[in-house]
Parts: C-alpha cells; sequence; structure tokens
C-alpha cells in the first residue's frame, strides 16, 4: 500500500474518532446548555415570584393604610388629608417611602406628602402635574392585595426614581367639609425593588434582571440593555420582519420561556421572560450571554484537543517508524536491483565471452571439417560441431530465460516460409535422432500454406526444445513429429496449426509432470543424469506460448513415451499448400551434400573488423571459397583508416572491441564525408545475443547485425542481400562438375524443368547422369507398368508408378511426376477407373520423354575424365548398409535418394560391377534385387 | 521586471500607510490611560431629561473597554427641570446630570449649579481644550461646571444633487443665493427656499436671519444691555437684519405662502417636505437635522430616490454666512455623587475629540470639538471664517431680547409689520 494511502487511512480514522468526540462533545454541551436553559427559566419563575411577593407585601402595607383611612370613614368619623397623612407618617416604619395622598381631580394633580421636600423641608405639598404615571391606572382596584402599582417615575418631592402602589382612599374635605376620593400612594424607591434581585448574583453571575411594563419600557434597566424600551432595543440590534416582532412581543408580555437574541454587540444572548404572577402589567426578563451557558463545553475542548494532539503526536510517530522502515526497504529494493542489474551484466559478459571464443572454435572446427580429407579427424569435428552447438542452445537457453524473466522477451511477428521453418527443425533434429537409432518420422499436413506470419524464431525454438527432449529422452523406438493445419470459422485469414511430438522415451510419473515446466527443475534426475541441459527447455518453451495465447499439453506414461503438443494461431500470408514435405526432405537429404559456397563474388571487396585475430581468420576462411577480396583490421582506428582509403561493398564491425568500440568507430564512420563507403552497408558482429541487441544496434546507425559464432550460411545469405547484384555471380563447380556444361535442347524440353532437376541432383555432371539413368531404363520401365497392370497386378504397378514419379521428380519431369503421384495414390486406393483413365497418358508421355532424351545417349562416349572424388570404402560400406535398412524397411524414395547419392563418387574398380547392378536394379523398380545383391557380396 | 518593482513599491507603500493608519487609530484609542484599577466595580447614573440616549449608552459600552466592571445606565426622569434641583440632593444622588446654558443665570438652578463638581479643577485632569473655547461657561469665580456635549446652529440644509443636477455652486453669500434662486426657478424650482413658517427657533425667517442679528449684535456690545432692558430706541439694531428679511422674502428666492401650505411644523414637517427631493434648499436647525437619519427611511420619497443633503448657514449678509453656535446639551458632575472619583473618571473619558465626535455623530448633532470632519452632514461648517463663527453666549443677547427680535421676524417676514413699525415696537411686539 502506498504511503498516502496509509496516511489518508490512518487520517480517515482519527478524523472519525474526533469527530465521534466533538459529536459526543457537542452533544453533552447542547444537553448541558439545554439543562442551564431550563435552570435558568426555572430561576426566572423562582425570582419573579419574590418580586411578586415583594410587590404583595408592599401593597399589602398600602392597602393597610387605606383601609384604616376608610375604615374611619365607613365609621362616619372621615379623616381628613392631613390626619389620614399623619397616620401615615406615623404608621411606616421606613424614612425612605413616602406616602402621598393625591387629588386626581386637582388639575395640578396635589397632594399631601408624609415627607417634607428636599428644597424646603416645611413644604409637604406634592404635585404629579409634570409626571404623567396616572393614564392607565384609571381603574384602581378597591380590593385588598390586588397589586395596583404606577410605572418606575421620579418621585416629584424629592427626585428620586421610585415605584408607587395605589388605593383609594375617602377623605373630608377640610373647606367643603364633603367626602371626597383621593388616591393613596405608598411611594417606595426603585433602588428597594432593585435590591431584591441583588442575591440572585450568586448563582449567575453575569445575570441581569430586568422589569418590563407591557410596553417594554424598562421598570428596573439591566446594565446591557439600551434604549428606554426592550422592544425598541430589541428591534435596533436583532433583524426579525413585522410579524416576528409581533411575536416575540406577544410572548414576551404575556408567555414564560426563553429566546436567543443578539445584544448591542451583535453577541448571542438569552433572555427568560415570564410575566408577574397575579399582576400581568410587569414582565421579568432574566439577561445572560450565550457565552455563561457555554463554560462547561470548555472542558470537552480540552478532551478534543488532547485527543488531536495524541493523534498528532501518534501519526508523526508511526509516521517516522514507517519511513525509517521505508528508507530500509528502499535500501534492500536498491541493492536488489544492483544485484539483478549485476547478473544481467553478467550474462551479457557470458553470453559476449563465452560466444566469442565459440566463434573461433566453431569456425576453426567448420574449417577442420570442410578441409580435412581425413574420416576420422572429421569425425572428431562433428563432434566438436554437435558439442558446440549444444553448448550454444545452453547458453541460449539460459538467456532466454533470464529475457522472460525480465519481462524483456517480446513476440515479434513476421513473415516466413513454413517449409523453410520445418527445414530447418528437422535439419537440427534428424540427425541427432538418427545418431541415437531412433527413427525420427515426419507427418506433416500438405495443405498447411506455404507463408505464414508469426514469430517464426520463437515457434522454431519452441518445436526444437519439444523435439531435442523427445530424443534425449528417447533410448530406442521413435519420435514423431506431427503437424496439422485447421482453418478458423470466425478468423478467414488465419489457421491453427496443431503440433505434436510423440516418443517412445522415458515418459513421465503422473507426480512429476507439475514439476515439468518448473525452471530449472530436471525431472527424474537421478535416471536421467547422463542427459546433458539446463532444465529451461520446457520452461522456456511454455513461457513463449503463453506470449502466443497457447499452452503445452503434454499426456505421458512413464516408461512408454510421452506426447507434447500444442495449438498456435498464425495469419496466413500466401494460402498455397506446402504439398507433401516429406517427399520434398527426403529429396532433399540427397542433395544435403558438403558446403558448397552459395556464390561467387571475386569483384566485391569487405572489410571485416575484429580485435580477436583468430576471428579474423575464421571470417576470411568462412568465405574462402566465394573468392570475395576480404581486408581485416584489428581495432577500430584501423577501421577508419581503410574505411576512408579504399571502397568496400560491405564492411563486418565488430561490438566489442578495446579502446574504440564498435559503436564508438561507427560513429566516426559515419561523420567522415570524404569517403568511397558512404553507401556502404555496416555490419554489427556481435556476441551479444540478449534482448535488444537487434534495436540496440540499428539505433546506433548498424545496417543489420551478425551473432557470433558466425553460422556460414547467414553469412553468405547476408551478403547476397547487401553485395552489389552486378558483383555476384553463380557459384564455383566443384572440379570438373563446376565446368560442366549442360547440352542446350535440354532447356527446349517442355517436359522438364532444368532448375528444378539441378537442384534435386546437385551439379550439372550428376543431372546429365540421372537423365541417362533415366533414358535407359525408361522403355523396360514402360513396359513392365504396362506388363504389371495387364494383368491386373495393382501392387506392382503401384510401386513401379511410385518409382517413376519420385525418378521423374529428381530430374525435374515435375508434371509426370505429379501424374505418377495422382496414379499412385489411386493405385493405393485401388481405383482402378482413374488407372484405366491416365495410366495410358503416364506411359505415353514417359516414351515420349525418353525419347526427347535420347542425343544424351548419342554423346556417352565422350565423357570426359572423372574427377570426381573416389568413393572411401568406410563411405561405400556405409551407403550399402544404408541401402540394406531401407530395403528392409521397403522405404524405396531413401533407395533411390541413396543410389543417386552414388554418383557423386568415383567407383573403385572392384566395385563397378556390384554399384551397377544396384543402380540397374533401382532404375528398373527391381527394389527386391539389392538385398541380394548387397548380401551376395557382403557375405 | 521593471514592473514587477514598481508594483512591489506599491504594494509596500500601501502596507506602509495601512500600518500607519492602523497605528494612529490605534494610539487615538489609546490616548485614555484609566486612572483606576480597572477591575474597580462601580455603578453610574446618568440623568437626563432625553427619553433615549442611545449616543451616551453606546460611550458607556466604550468605557467599560477600560472597566468592564463599570456598570452605568441613563434614567430619563420625569419634570426633570423641576426635578433635579432635588435630586441631586436627594438619598439616591444620580452622578452626572444634563444642564443646559439657558439655565445659567436662573435663579431657580442656583441650588442646581451649587451641587455642580468644579470639572476645570486641574486635579481632575479632564481635558476640555478639544472644545471650542466659545461653547465654555464658566461661573463669574471662573469655575467651569458644565461642559458641552451637544450644539445646534441655524442653517438650511441644502440638497447637492440638485445643485449637482443644475451644476450650481452652494451659495455662499446674499448675492450669491439670490442669484442661484434665479436660476432655481427658472430651471422649474417654485421656491427654491423653504422652510417653516414658524416663530420658533427652527423657523425659516429665525434660521436665515438670527444668525445675522446675533452677529451685529455682538458687533454693537454697548448696545445689548439697551437691548435687552428693552429701551425703545435699541430696536434700530434690528434694522440691518429686517431689512434684508424683508428683502428675502420679496425675491424669486421664497414662496412664504407655499411653505405655511407645505410644511405644517419645524420639525418633523420639516424634514419629510426636504426628503420629497424637490427642494434645494430648507431651512433648518441643527437639532432638525439631526431627525433627519431616523427619518430617511421613514420618507418614501427619499427611499425610491436618495440624494446627497448636507448642512450649511444661510447666506443672509453681503460677505457670508453667520455659523452662530448655540449649545444643545451639557454634562455636569454632582459634586454629591457617591462615586464622585468614578464620575469625574468617566467625564475625564467622554471629554475627547473621538468621544464627544462619537457620540454627536451618533445623535447627528454639531459636534462641540474643533473638528468637523466626523460628521460630513455638517463639514462645510469648517469653511466658515472665525469672525463670523461666534456661540451664542458671546451675542449676550438675554432670552427676552432673542423672543422679541423673533417676534419683529415673524411679523415682518408674514408682512404683518413694516420693517419701521417693528423696529418702532421693539419690547412689544406681540409674541406667538
Amino acid at each position: 500500500m502506498k504511503r498516502r494511502a496509509i496516511i489518508t487511512i490512518n487520517l480517515l480514522i482519527m478524523g472519525s474518532i474526533l469527530f465521534f468526540i466533538f459529536r459526543y462533545a457537542n452533544d453533552k454541551a447542547s444537553e448541558s446548555t439545554h439543562n442551564s436553559i431550563q435552570a435558568f427559566e426555572k430561576m426566572t419563575t423562582t425570582t419573579s415570584q419574590i418580586i411578586v411577593n415583594y410587590l404583595e407585601d408592599e401593597q399589602h402595607l398600602c392597602d393597610i393604610w387605606a383601609n384604616y383611612v376608610n375604615s374611619a370613614a365607613n365609621d362616619g368619623a372621615p379623616m381628613t388629608a392631613n390626619e389620614a397623612i399623619s397616620y401615615i407618617r406615623k404608621a411606616k416604619i421606613s424614612p425612605e417611602i413616602e406616602g402621598h395622598l393625591i387629588f386626581l381631580d386637582n388639575a395640578e394633580r396635589k397632594g399631601i406628602s408624609t415627607t417634607g421636600k428636599v428644597s424646603d423641608l416645611n413644604d409637604y405639598t406634592v404635585s404629579y402635574k409634570n409626571i404623567s404615571i396616572f393614564d392607565n391606572i384609571g381603574n384602581v382596584s378597591n380590593e385588598n392585595d390586588v397589586v395596583n402599582l404606577t410605572r418606575a417615575y421620579t418621585n416629584p418631592s424629592n427626585g428620586v426614581q421610585s415605584i408607587a402602589f395605589l388605593n383609594n382612599v375617602m377623605v373630608i374635605d377640610e373647606e367643603s367639609g364633603e367626602l371626597v376620593k383621593g388616591l393613596l400612594m405608598r411611594v417606595v424607591p426603585l433602588s428597594r425593588l432593585e435590591q431584591k434581585l441583588v442575591f440572585l448574583n450568586g448563582e449567575y453571575e453575569n445575570v441581569e434582571i430586568s422589569l418590563i411594563d407591557q410596553e417594554g419600557n424598562y421598570v428596573v434597566h439591566g446594565k446591557s440593555f439600551k434604549n428606554k424600551n426592550f422592544f425598541e432595543y430589541y428591534k435596533s440590534y436583532n433583524t426579525s420582519s413585522a410579524e416576528e416582532y409581533d411575536q416575540v412581543v406577544k410572548e414576551i408580555v404575556s408567555g414564560t420561556g426563553t429566546m436567543m437574541l443578539k445584544n448591542a454587540k451583535g453577541e448571542d444572548c438569552i433572555i427568560s421572560y415570564t410575566p408577574l404572577a397575579t399582576m400581568k402589567t410587569w414582565s421579568l426578563l432574566a439577561y445572560l450571554p450565550v457565552g455563561n451557558f457555554a463554560v462547561n463545553r470548555s472542558i470537552d475542548w480540552l478532551l478534543l484537543g488532547i485527543a488531536s494532539g495524541g493523534f498528532i503526536l501518534l501519526i508523526i510517530f508511526n509516521s517516522t517508524v514507517m519511513m525509517s522502515y521505508n528508507r530500509k526497504l528502499s535500501e534492500a529494493a536498491v541493492q536488489a536491483n544492483q544485484a539483478n542489474e549485476a547478473k544481467s551484466y553478467f550474462l551479457s559478459t557470458m553470453s559476449h565471452d563465452i560466444r566469442t571464443p565459440m566463434n573461433a572454435i566453431l569456425g576453426l572446427n567448420e574449417m577442420v571439417i570442410r578441409d580435412s580429407k581425413d574420416e576420422n579427424i572429421r569425425m572428431y569435428s562433428e563432434s566438436i560441431r554437435t558439442a558446440g552447438n549444444t553448448l550454444l542452445g545452453i547458453i541460449n537457453d539460459i538467456l532466454d530465460f533470464s529475457k522472460i524473466e525480465a519481462g524483456k522477451m517480446e513476440i515479434i511477428n513476421v513473415d516466413y516460409s513454413f517449409v523453410s521453418l520445418l527445414n530447418d527443425l528437422v535439419n537440427m533434429v534428424q540427425k541427432k535422432a538418427e545418431d541415437k537409432g531412433l527413427t525420427f518420422n515426419l507427418d506433416i499436413d500438405s495443405d498447411i500454406p506455404t507463408v505464414l506470419n508469426g514469430d517464426e524464431i520463437r515457434i522454431k525454438q519452441i518445436i526444437i526444445n519439444v523435439l531435442s527432449n523427445a530424443v534425449k529422452y528417447t533410448k530406442k523406438g521413435h519420435v514423431t513429429f506431427m503437424v496439422r493445419a485447421n482453418r478458423i470459422a470466425d478468423k478467414p485469414d488465419s489457421i491453427r496449426l496443431r503440433v505434436s511430438v510423440e516418443d517412445t522415451g522415458v515418459g513421465i510419473k503422473p507426480e512429476d509432470l507439475d514439476r515439468l515446466f518448473v525452471a530449472f527443475e530436471r525431472i527424474d534426475e537421478k535416471s536421467n543424469r547422463n542427459i546433458e541441459g539446463t532444465g529451461l527447455g520446457m520452461t522456456i518453451a511454455q513461457s513463449f506460448l503463453d506470449m502466443m495465447g497457447s499452452h503445452l499439453e503434454v499426456e505421458s506414461e512413464y516408461g512408454k513415451g510421452s506426447v507434447f503438443s500444442f495449438e498456435i494461431e498464425q495469419k496466413v500470408i500466401k494460402w498455397d499448400p506446402i504439398g507433401d514435405f516429406q517427399e520434398s526432405f527426403r529429396l532433399s537429404l540427397t542433395e544435403r551434400a558438403s558446403y558448397h559456397e552459395k556464390f561467387t563474388a571475386p569483384y566485391a571487396r569487405v572489410l571485416v573488423v575484429d580485435d580477436t585475430p583468430v576471428n579474423l581468420t575464421v571470417f576470411v576462411n568462412l568465405l574462402r571459397n566465394t573468392k570475395l577480396q576480404i581486408d581485416t583490421a584489428e581495432s577500430g582506428d584501423e577501421c577508419i583508416s581503410l574505411f576512408t582509403k579504399k571502397h568496400y561493398d560491405v564492411i563486418f564491425l565488430d561490438h566489442m572491441m578495446p579502446d574504440k568500440d564498435g559503436i564508438e568507430t561507427l560513429r566516426e564512420m559515419k561523420a567522415i564525408t570524404d569517403t568511397p563507403n558512404k553507401e556502404t552497408p555496416i555490419i554489427c558482429l556481435t556476441a551479444n545475443a540478449i534482448s535488444g541487441m537487434r534495436e540496440m544496434y540499428t539505433a546506433a546507425g548498424f545496417d543489420d547485425y551478425l551473432t557470433k559464432p558466425i553460422d556460414v550460411e547467414r553469412l553468405e545469405m547476408m551478403l547476397l542481400q547487401y553485395l552489389p547484384k552486378g558483383k555476384v555471380g553463380p557459384p564455383s563447380a566443384k572440379g570438373s562438375e563446376d565446368e560442366y556444361n549442360l547440352p542446350d535442347f535440354l532447356f527446349n524440353l517442355k517436359e522438364i524443368d532444368v532448375g528444378s532437376g539441378l537442384t534435386h541432383c546437385g551439379s550439372g555432371e550428376s543431372y546429365v547422369s540421372t537423365l541417362k539413368m533415366y533414358l535407359d531404363s525408361a522403355e523396360n520401365n514402360a513396359k513392365e507398368i504396362e506388363r504389371y497392370y495387364a494383368s491386373k497386378d495393382i501392387k506392382n504397378t503401384t510401386i513401379k508408378v511410385h518409382a517413376l514419379k519420385s525418378t521423374s521428380r529428381v530430374i525435374g519431369a515435375l508434371e509426370i511426376g505429379e501424374l505418377a503421384a495422382r496414379l499412385e495414390k489411386a493405385g493405393d486406393a485401388g481405383d482402378l477407373e482413374t488407372l484405366d483413365r491416365e495410366l495410358g497418358e503416364l506411359i505415353s508421355r514417359y516414351r515420349q520423354l525418353a525419347k526427347d532424351l535420347e542425343p544424351l545417349a548419342e554423346g556417352d562416349d565422350d565423357d570426359k575424365d572423372d574427377d570426381r572424388p573416389l568413393i572411401s570404402d568406410e563411405k561405400l560400406k556405409e551407403i550399402f548398409k544404408s541401402l540394406q535398412d531401407y530395403c528392409e524397411d521397403y522405404d524405396l524414395d531413401s533407395i533411390v535418394g541413396l543410389v543417386a547419392s552414388l554418383d557423386e563418387y568415383r567407383i573403385p574398380e572392384e566395385e563397378m560391377t556390384r554399384v551397377d547392378a544396384i543402380k540397374k536394379a533401382v532404375d528398373n523398380y527391381d527394389y527386391e534385387m539389392i538385398p541380394d545383391i548387397l548380401s551376395g557380396e557382403m557375405r | 521586471m521593471k514592473r514587477t518593482i514598481k508594483t512591489l513599491i506599491s504594494l509596500s507603500l500601501v502596507v506602509v500607510l495601512l500600518l500607519q493608519g492602523c497605528g494612529s487609530k490605534e494610539k487615538e484609542k489609546k490616548t485614555f490611560v484609566p486612572k483606576y484599577d480597572k477591575n474597580t466595580e462601580f455603578s453610574l447614573t446618568v440623568v437626563g431629561s432625553y427619553s433615549n440616549f442611545e449616543s451616551l449608552e453606546a460611550e458607556f459600552e466604550r468605557f467599560y473597554e477600560y472597566y468592564p466592571n463599570a456598570s452605568l445606565q441613563y434614567v430619563t426622569m420625569d419634570d426633570y427641570n423641576n426635578v433635579i434641583s432635588s435630586a441631586l440632593v436627594n438619598s439616591e444622588p444620580p452622578d452626572i446630570f444634563t444642564t443646559n446654558t439657558w439655565m445659567v443665570g436662573n435663579e431657580k438652578y442656583n441650588d442646581l449649579f451649587d451641587s455642580c463638581e468644579v470639572i476645570s479643577d486641574p486635579e481632575l485632569g479632564i481635558d476640555y481644550s478639544c472644545i471650542r473655547n466659545s461653547l465654555i461657561w464658566s461661573t463669574d469665580s471662573g469655575d467651569v461646571v458644565m461642559l458641552p456635549i451637544f450644539t445646534s446652529s441655524y442653517g438650511m440644509l441644502v440638497n447637492m444633487d440638485i445643485f449637482e443636477k443644475e451644476n450650481l455652486e452652494v451659495p455662499t453669500n446674499y448675492g450669491e443665493l439670490v442669484e442661484v434662486c434665479k436660476k432655481l426657478k427658472n430651471a422649474g424650482y417654485e421656491s427654491p427656499v423653504m422652510g417653516a413658517d414658524q416663530f420658533s427657533g427652527p423657523g425659516l425667517f429665525n434660521c436665515f436671519i438670527y444668525p445675522m442679528f446675533a452677529y451685529d449684535a455682538m458687533k454693537n456690545s454697548d448696545k445689548i444691555d439697551a437691548l435687552n432692558n428693552f429701551e425703545p430706541s435699541s430696536g434700530e439694531l434690528m434694522r440691518p437684519a429686517l431689512e434684508r428679511l424683508y428683502e428675502f422674502v420679496n425675491s424669486d428666492c421664497i414662496d412664504v405662502a407655499k411653505c405655511q401650505n407645505e410644511i405644517i411644523d419645524d420639525y418633523d414637517s420639516v424634514i419629510m417636505r426636504f426628503f420629497e427631493g424637490d427642494v434645494p434648499m430648507m431651512f433648518a436647525t441643527g437639532d432638525v437635522a439631526s431627525g433627519t437619519a431616523k427619518r430617511e427611511s421613514k420618507s418614501e420619497a427619499f427611499s425610491a430616490n436618495p440624494f446627497k443633503y448636507r448642512f450649511f448657514v444661510a447666506p443672509s449678509g453681503d460677505d457670508g454666512g453667520y455659523f452662530i453656535n448655540s449649545t444643545s446639551l451639557c454634562f455636569s458632575v454632582n459634586k454629591h455623587s457617591r462615586n464622585l472619583d468614578m464620575a469625574n473618571e468617566f467625564m475625564r473619558f467622554l471629554i475627547n475629540k473621538n468621544e464627544l465626535s462619537n457620540m454627536a455623530g451618533l445623535k447627528r448633532l454639531i459636534t462641540p470639538v474643533d473638528d468637523f470632519s466626523f460628521d460630513e452632514l455638517y463639514s462645510s461648517l469648517a469653511d466658515v471664517p472665525k469672525d463670523r463663527s461666534f456661540s451664542d453666549k458671546e451675542t449676550g443677547l438675554l432670552d427676552p431680547a432673542v423672543r422679541q427680535f423673533r417676534a419683529a421676524i415673524y411679523a415682518v417676514g408674514n408682512g404683518r409689520m413694516t420693517v419701521d413699525e417693528a423696529i418702532a415696537a421693539y419690547g412689544n411686539i406681540p409674541e406667538e
């Protein structure tokens, strides 16, 4: 997991916990606030009760005064105003409290006070003329204990802010002697009421108690309230609609509750309100800023803070530890990468270092094989070649495996000839199989298209691995290589190739099947310890198939053999069927003589650069027969020097050289403008065979590259590709054969393809000789076929037709060969109808061809000196032995091929009779006579 | 590159200026240094006749920044003028109380002034030097016992948008006034100047010509006593003012009948009519001007088409208008206060250019301090030359003489008397 993801998850978890704490704390705080508000509201109600009690008490005292005055009136002895005031003066205890007796009927609202004026202590008159407190108290209740109260006002006699409790009294007017109604006022300083509220401050330190009347005017004014009217104050600092405002007014005047509002500073505060019980003229407001309720929350904030701090410390600690681990891990990763790089470097070095000497070994060995006349030495050299190739295979396996492991292996699809691929495969494996005494069977579908598109190299490698394994692990019996092609329904441009290799080898135990594809695992190591290999072959094959979307299937029975098979899809480029590969191959075997150069180019000049002199020698010798002019250079500088002086048609430049390597040299060469080699292709010689080399070399500016050890076939192919066509001539003839001139009339014969015949026979002389044999036996053969057919001996007829097919193809009489092949098939199938219809045509064309070839017989006596090599005894014995085997196997094609190969040699006098007898037997299709001829001799 | 450097320099300058601005504000704010422990708990009561005193309550809040445990309240007293003297010496005496200049010299208030703390006592440290000197009243013994908080004046509200629209300058002398009015009249303004045709101080004739008369009186101080004593010949001092008034009411500047019809009182009606937006100049006192802010939203016409307006002195003189500054309200400290030290401390806090301007600004009255820049409405007053700026105290005129002059102009303005008749009748002109 990435560091960022881990940190994110950590943060999310911490965030969730903090969120939970926050929510929990918030809920708790809300709950606590709610409780506080409830308590606050309760306090308000209690306070209002205290005030009501106080007001009722004061009213009660006022009522006592009034009752006393009124009782006198009721008793018929009403008091005068002065008497009433005198009584009150005596009755009241507190000096701050005054009694006023006012006559409202009087315009001046004059009356008498219990206390003299401040300005004149002897003046007891009092006037309420300029004090409008009686407007709303018109109906002062006469009932006792019903609070009749003024608003807070300024006591006109002393200027003290006061409230007055009222009651009506009846007194006698001294002047008129009539009973008049007076208003008795118990005037109490407002501060007395305020004092009642002070004690509450202990519980709520910042609480402000206010009293308002129904209009909102303050009776008692809290410090935070502005304006003379609470509702005006509310309106000034709180935005509300007219309806909301009316609602607030209504609620505060008549109900009990709590509400939030903004104070003059815009702070949230809470007011709890309740109307004073029993008198609805006043409401009590308790004010407290919201902050006072939130005090408890500070504990939760602390908790939240500590938790957050803790988490931050934790994340810092964890990050530090994690970073330290990561640092160690990345160091380990760096080391691992370095080790891997070292491995790659080692592989590349090994590739180079092993391949370079291998180049020398195999190249020089090739020289030995080519030049040595001593069969023993040739045999040893062949062994060296085999062992060398095996070693190269192992190296290649290891390199491939390392490429696959590094993910650098790529599938590169190219158009390829399937026949060519098969040729290579069979060439590589058949020899090994035969060397082990195994029968190598081919079963190739003749309908396989000739040109396909796919990764030829990898497919070849897969099959080689499977085939090599089959050969390696089979001690006796056979190995059968089978390829089938099937069309794919929904892919009209592709085919599915099914490749299977069956052997009669050691087989694999069921429990070992799983280990088959494990790298470096070798199954049944104990029993197979003599078998060379790295244990990588199957792994590589399986990996390649994986990359191609396929897989290797194995069926095996321990001790009896195995079948390895796989299927791959290949795009078809050319649908022409490859035809009978077995046949073609068998024929090609006869052609497989020893090395022969593909061309000569005496006027072409190439330059080869390599720091190892032996490699230069190998190179020069490999191309000796091509007659190329070859210059050599042992360093980049020497190369550059030659490059500027002489013209070359191709330059081969080694990559790994001391001082100045191939790429550096190439760069310098490319920079040189004054050179006759501007257009000369430059090919890299390299012992590096690891992945990406082609890209590297082409990117570096090389036109192509050739791996060492140098494969002479590839080298010559490459030269054919790059040498100017005008300088390339046909391969030089070997000895006199090279100069053999074919009679001109042959080229005019429609029935034969001279080129094909030459290809099959290897040389002009051999071809003419074969044609002669074909001519000599023609009449005899034709008659025999007719005879067998006339006597309804279909079997022998078919055998004869088969032989005719083969010989016709060898000489290039392809149409006759095809006709014979068709009739052979018909014969095999008992298809008499076809035979009836076409055999006559075959015989007729056969005879006509023989007639056309008769000019050859005429020159027989004029044969030139035979300078073919004298066949060695061993070789002759080997051929006789093979003939014997083929006859036993009734392998007629091989017999024909082998006998034809005798034409390449001069035959010792003493063996001439027998060889001729054999040739004649073959020409006459008397194969059954051959064992007798041989055994007679061998006995 | 250059551009970047220039930008950086400009930014730096702006930052420096801003910082300086902040710094200076901070400095001003900190000019008050509490004398007592800031945790001192105390209560103060300020009494007065204003039913509401929000601008003072705002100052309470500012004072709490220095004394958070203080508790100040403003109490409206019933029948203030009759009760205040008693209240100052009662059992619950107020700490600070409002006073008016007209109380000076009135026997009824002798006791009141006896109760006043001497604010000029250097020990108190109350620095009233920021107040215009002409506004400071002192007792015969030279003590200062009351300090002006709000002041007022006579002049006119000017609809600046009309002047801007008509591309005219606000007139600064009588000649310009007549000129401008002619142009305005031509532009369709029936009565370029309007006002309340009332006997009162805010009445249009008083606003226009009283400052000129007061100036003349001040310049003829030798005749003041005669004027105050209603000596018949002294009425002659009114002549220049009355003749200018006569000239004015008979000019194109004003349609007095229109004023009578459309403006029914000298306060609310004046403001609301002005807010109709079609009166270039409206005579008003500072007190009337102070009522504009609250009425802007009450005027549908003004809400729909608000305009810019300012207060100017009336350009009645040939050389220019006169700024007669009268004190609206003073504060005095009750020496019987039970918290006398803290009452003085509050005064020390309040008597300061910023606080007084803040208060005046909130109340929309003319500040008593010598800086008119705090309130744009009155900013033009700073342009009146010192020579023609004076306080009502400096005129030496007593209230009865002022009332006779007001009766004279009311009669002449309304065509009930000629100038000569009014001068001849001085001392006996019927008052409303």
